[in-house]
């Protein structure tokens, strides 16, 4: 299992796992290219990949230590011959950062849940348990209780910041309260302020540290959160592909948004527009001539021509909205900020409402263990297709000729040289020597495990999306997916709440105003509430900034014409740059190759009888078009297609003959 | 998906995942050939364009189950197989081959391996069955003494261990009935996850079959 000996010449040698990266891989093993693909890491799928809850305490070890420890230089001129010359790659990764872990829950074992609820919330213990440590507790939080958190401090200076968003936040009165709630749990001065006030979670199983600890498997959590648009670039490239046989779905269930200090559900399908309770007779046909109206905005220019100048927030006032269905429309249905031109938030309505009930109730699926689950789908295809994998492995150089400036080989961390003609990286690997022209940004990331619903419902698991506008001028909207344990990325009893929007500061600093005042706190020691509060607790955060590349342009990195660099996710809802930039690579390394063929259904693979060719992996393709990805079909088709029906041999002919069709 | 026991008038049908996993040209691939396939070759070649293969088995008047070997794409094989390989996978056989010694030795890490990614519904390990293959050459060391084998299966966890041959077609129907009796009786004991009746799978029949669009 030790990666000594690999081959040496490859068309591809491609390094990281993330979804660009995985899709190109997958796209070139699949037309006969040679790959190989490795992550110095020692899980798939980058910053884009999905922990146990375990994992992500690993992860945020590690990223707390900045990033893995260089390896030593080494002397490459071994490997070198005269007319070559060596770019260094980094091995540092960087893009991660503010990484701050909070604990709200007790560290109680978790036997005799009920009975223990009038327990104290241990303030003191050593545990692996951090208490919370939000912005109250920072004054009173000493160096010495930081550091017994082992995995729930941040950096000191960061936690001796007085944060930003305290005193706006003080302005408002009743938030004010939810403030201190949040940030004062294990503090005895904040135990008095809060006794009376704090909600009785008494109808609620508590859930302990250890609990979740333990049932850590049972945990997805995703570095990135996304929702895929069922008519977006992402679904179609794995229906095209087949490579959605290795995944399934769920619906989002409900678009939800913030709006006048409370959850309420947007109604986006017809169903929702008239089932509403919330909307007038009159605000239901409005909207529903106003969503009719942006399905083919094109074909009326008539009715927004006046506005192209001007913003989409103009327009959706002046077409006689009500003010409820300006912020459903903005909000959550466009999703994009009040600035917005005209014509993009057109586009961006009609992008919603086009996706919407191609599976399901809202535009939106996910996918079952996470999204991280889709790099992986990708790097299994590759694989199949005869992609050779190595984690923990990484590329130390590049081997570059003097005279064409071309990149020939790789040199990679067991010092081997390997030969490629094409070079494809993940951002984060390369040197601040060679990205000076490139600017990047940074989204801001949440994830909450919480103990209820933000908005109860007759179901227990539902997927939601929440939308929150921007709580003041200038802040950024928030976009909150709160996923239930049948997505398999919760232990039952929590829900996984994550939060996501572009920076403006730190993670914290940005998201935690939303948290907030959507969430409490876990009921503690002798806590009498009077149970008004309805709102979800929070058992355990963690908040952090990733770095977002994706407005990088290719002329900014002063590689060989041959490397080609993918970047880390966006802060966008869908996945289109990520799959458009592999497309976009993938047509400068095989111009005149399909991208992303069907992969044929394994029923269809037909092997030869004659013994002497049994062993080689003859397969047959021709049926595929229309067999497709064809899995609800396999149960009528396999009888036939593997056993009964004369099967076509197939054997090392380079033109099989096509596979019998069957019928379903 | 896999754990799908619908009892549709008497008949219960299952459908397995079961992974074969092992060093590089122990015969992972002719094992799942000869029992599905019933063919064999000499001529060793990496796996390519395969995912799995089906085997259907009448088990009993009453029971259909549909198995589907998963077979390591050939390059994964520095053990780095991706979640999509192991989920949902309700039983394993590991293989080694009996001429190679350092194959045997690295049983252990793959069962290891295989417990650290996949877990029944209830926490437990996968059942796995250990298949020294190649039983018709001249053995190696170590799993000549059966003693010794059936020591180390029960150390690392093991169902038990079966002397195959893909070549001259030994036990290697044997092992497969071994290994879905286990599944079975571990499926009779669970209760049924939750519903899976909602997830969706996405394929070109759907994506054809649907109306334009169910919106407004």
């Amino acid at each position: 299992m030790a990666a000594d000996n690999l081959p040496t010449e490859f068309d591809v040698v491609i390094l990281g796992t993330g979804l660009s990266e995985s899709v190109i891989a997958a796209a070139c093993a699949r037309v006969g290219q040679r790959v190989l693909h490795v992550d110095r890491r020692s899980y798939y799928a980058a910053n884009w990949a999905s922990f146990t809850f375990n994992g992500l305490l690993s992860w945020i070890d590690d990223n707390k230590q900045g990033g893995q420890s260089p390896e030593e230089v080494l002397d490459w001129s071994g490997k070198v011959e005269s007319g070559e010359d060596i770019l260094p790659l980094s091995t540092m990764d960087t893009s991660i950062s503010n990484l701050e872990v909070f604990c709200y829950t007790s560290e109680e074992p978790e036997e005799d849940e009920e009975e223990k609820k009038e327990d104290a919330t241990p303030i003191s213990t050593l545990s692996p348990a951090p208490q919370s440590e939000g912005e109250e507790g920072n004054q009173a939080t000493s160096p010495t209780d930081n550091r017994r958190n082992h995995e729930g401090e941040t950096t000191l200076d960061i936690l001796s910041e007085s944060p930003p968003e305290q005193q706006d936040q003080e302005e408002c009165a009743p938030l004010a309260e939810d403030q201190q709630i949040l940030s004062s749990d294990g503090e005895p001065q904040g135990e008095e302020q809060l006794s009376g006030s704090a909600p009785t979670q008494a109808k609620k199983k508590k859930i302990s540290y250890t609990k979740i600890v333990k049932e850590g498997r049972r945990f997805n959590i995703d570095l990135v959160s996304k929702l895929m648009y069922s008519r977006g670039l992402l679904v179609d490239l794995l229906i095209k592909s087949n490579v959605s046989r290795y995944a399934e779905f769920k619906n989002v269930s409900r678009i939800l948004t913030y709006r006048q200090g409370k959850v309420e559900q947007v109604p986006c399908s017809r169903a929702d527009v008239f089932g509403s309770k919330e909307l007038t007779v009159v605000e239901k046909r409005m909207l529903m001539k106003f969503l009719t109206f942006c399905l083919d905005y094109e074909q009326h220019p008539e009715e927004y021509q006046d506005f192209t100048e001007r913003s989409f927030w103009e327009f959706l006032q002046n077409n006689m909205l009500t003010e409820n269905l300006q912020h459903f429309v903005l909000h959550s249905i466009a999703m994009v900020p009040r600035e917005t031109h005209t014509e993009e938030g057109l586009r961006s309505t009609q992008h919603f409402l086009r996706s919407l009930g191609r599976y399901g109730n809202t535009p939106f699926l996910f996918p079952i263990y996470g999204l991280g689950e889709i790099p992986q789908c990708f790097c299994r295809m590759c694989a199949v297709f005869g992609g050779i994998y190595c984690l923990r492995h990484s590329v130390q150089c590049l081997v570059l000729d003097k005279e064409s400036g071309r990149c020939k080989a790789v040199i990679d961390t067991c010092g081997q040289r390997i030969s490629c003609s094409h070079f494809v990286v993940e951002d984060g690997y390369i040197r601040e020597e060679q990205r000076k022209g490139v600017e990047h940004k940074h989204i801001s990331r949440a994830v909450l495990i919480t103990d209820g619903l933000l908005l109860q419902s007759e179901s227990e698991q539902q997927i939601s999306l929440v939308t929150v506008p921007p709580l003041e001028p200038g802040a950024p909207a928030v976009r909150l997916v709160e996923l239930c344990s049948s997505t398999m990325t919760c232990m039952p009893g929590t829900y996984l709440v994550h939060l996501t929007c572009p920076s403006s500061g730190s993670a914290r600093e940005d998201l935690q105003p939303v948290v907030s005042r959507l969430f409490t706190k876990p009921a503690s020691a002798g806590e009498e509430g009077d149970g008004s509060d309805e709102r979800p607790a929070v058992l355990w955060a963690v908040y952090f900034n990733m770095r977002d590349s994706t407005a990088a342009d290719r002329s900014g990195y002063d590689l060989p014409g041959n490397v080609h660099v993918c970047s880390g996710p966006d802060a966008a809802l869908g996945s289109d740059h990520s799959i458009r930039l592999a497309q976009e690579v993938f047509r400068q390394l095989a111009p005149h190759e399909e991208f992303c063929p069907p992969a044929p259904n394994p029923e269809d693979i037909v092997y030869d009888g004659d013994g002497g060719q049994g062993e080689g992996a003859g397969f047959s393709e021709a049926a595929q078009a229309e067999e497709g990805a064809a899995e609800e079909a396999e149960e009528s088709k396999e009888k036939e297609a593997s056993q009964e029906s004369s099967p076509v041999e197939v054997g090392e002919m380079p033109d099989p003959p096509p596979a019998p069709l069957a019928e379903e | 998906m896999i754990m799908a026991g619908g009892s549709v008038s008497e008949c219960k049908e299952y459908l397995f995942k079961v992974l074969v996993i092992g060093e590089l040209g122990v015969g992972k691939t002719s094992i799942i050939k000869r029992y599905v396939h019933q063919l064999f070759s000499q001529h060793y070649r990496a796996t390519i364009g395969v995912d799995f293969a089906l085997k259907v088995i009448n088990w009993d008047s009453r029971t259909l189950v549909r198995l589907q070997l998963w077979d390591i794409a050939g390059q994964e094989r520095f053990g780095n197989m991706t979640r999509v390989y192991y989920k949902e996978a309700v039983g394993a056989f590991v293989v080694f081959d009996v001429t190679r010694g350092s194959t045997f030795d690295a049983v252990s890490k793959w069962k290891h391996d295989l417990d650290s990614k996949v877990k029944l519904a209830n926490g437990n390990p996968i059942p796995s069955v250990l298949l020294a293959n190649k039983c018709d050459q001249k053995k190696d060391a170590n799993s000549s003494n059966p003693t010794l084998m059936d020591n180390f299966c029960k150390e690392t966890g093991f169902l038990g261990w079966f002397e195959t041959s893909a070549k001259d077609n030994i036990n290697v129907e044997e092992a497969a009935r071994f290994l879905v009796e286990n599944i079975l009786a571990n499926d009779k004991g669970l209760p049924y996850e939750e519903s899976n009746g909602d997830r969706v799978k996405l394929d070109q029949d759907t994506a054809v079959a649907e109306t334009k669009s169910g919106c407004c």
